[in-house]
């Protein structure tokens, strides 16, 4: 019937455009979830197959990439066959203050220093993805696809608070990450006019 | 008269530095927060270094692409489930 037809094509017509163009972002999520490239396409189209069978159910008010993240996630954990995730709730303001102690640290033994002169970017990634879930996704979430903490706590399903641990956690986790990297790296603090090995200034 | 900034110390201010750089703190804190680093040699260096850290690992946007084939394989299945672009 000719509704039908108008009501598919209205479909379509918003899911193109409320939907479609978050494909990246969900890839790197995915990504980010799996380590695996091949799984993470397997889970951004189980994604958006999902997405478009249940987009009657979307309120085109809401964040779709929110809900696309949300959707994404849980295509995760079905397919690990996982349940929520359970995690001891740590006191964030107790793992910055952690942090910050161990910054003082690499102030003091040069670290710092020799980070200010690298490209931190490749080593970001690796510790990234070598963190552990439940940090990796909340790290992912809040500061590669820049979700709030209320946000990112929507998609996980969890607490802001326990966003707020695991994302202070994972964090310091990867500032360690850096640390070994560069003291395994030997690298050594730009000195003089000519620099070091490997070392590139940042804004 | 200006409201007056409270003033914090620096064990206060260090375990509120993430939320300060994620801008999560209402506009009090912010501030309180903001006026202990401009006034506090200790703790900059540490907002500083949090604040590269974090402009390093959000520019991995830019660093993990989608394959570009991915985009047509995932039409591919929503077409099979009956999606079509519009003309």
């Amino acid at each position: 019937m000719a509704e039908r037809r108008e009501d598919e094509q209205a479909k379509n017509e918003s899911f193109a455009r409320d939907a479609l163009p978050w494909m990246d972002d969900v890839y790197r999520f995915a990504l980010s979830l799996t380590r695996d490239p091949a799984d993470a396409q397997d889970i951004v189209q189980e994604t958006y197959l999902r997405a478009y069978r249940s987009w009657h159910t979307f309120d085109p008010n809401s964040d779709c990439r929110r809900w696309l993240f949300t959707i994404c996630r849980n295509a995760f954990l079905r397919s690990r066959q996982q349940g929520r995730l359970e995690v001891d709730v740590t006191d964030a303001d107790a793992e910055a203050i952690a942090a910050a102690r161990e910054h003082r640290a690499m102030i003091e033994d040069g670290t710092d220093r020799l980070l200010a002169s690298v490209d931190l970017g490749p080593a970001l990634d690796r510790a990234l993805a070598g963190l552990d879930e439940p940090f990796r996704s909340a790290v992912q979430l809040v500061d590669v696809e820049d979700q709030s903490y209320e946000s990112a706590a929507e998609i996980l399903g969890v607490p802001i608070g326990t966003v707020r641990s695991r994302l202070f956690r994972g964090r310091r986790q990867m500032q360690r990450s850096l640390v070994v990297h560069a003291r395994d790296a030997g690298l050594r603090p730009a000195s003089g006019p000519k620099g070091s090995r490997g070392s590139q200034r940042h804004a | 008269m200006p409201d007056e900034i409270r003033s914090i110390d620096c064990n206060t201010a260090v375990s509120k530095l993430w939320d300060f750089l994620d801008a999560e703190l209402d506009d009090e804190k912010m501030r309180e927060v903001q006026k202990h680093l401009t006034e506090c040699s200790d703790c900059l260096p540490h907002a500083d270094f949090n604040r590269r850290f974090l402009t390093a690992l959000n520019e991995a946007r830019q660093r993990n692409i989608m394959p570009p084939a991915l985009r047509e394989q995932v039409l591919s299945a929503l077409a099979a489930d009956g999606y079509f672009p519009a003309r």
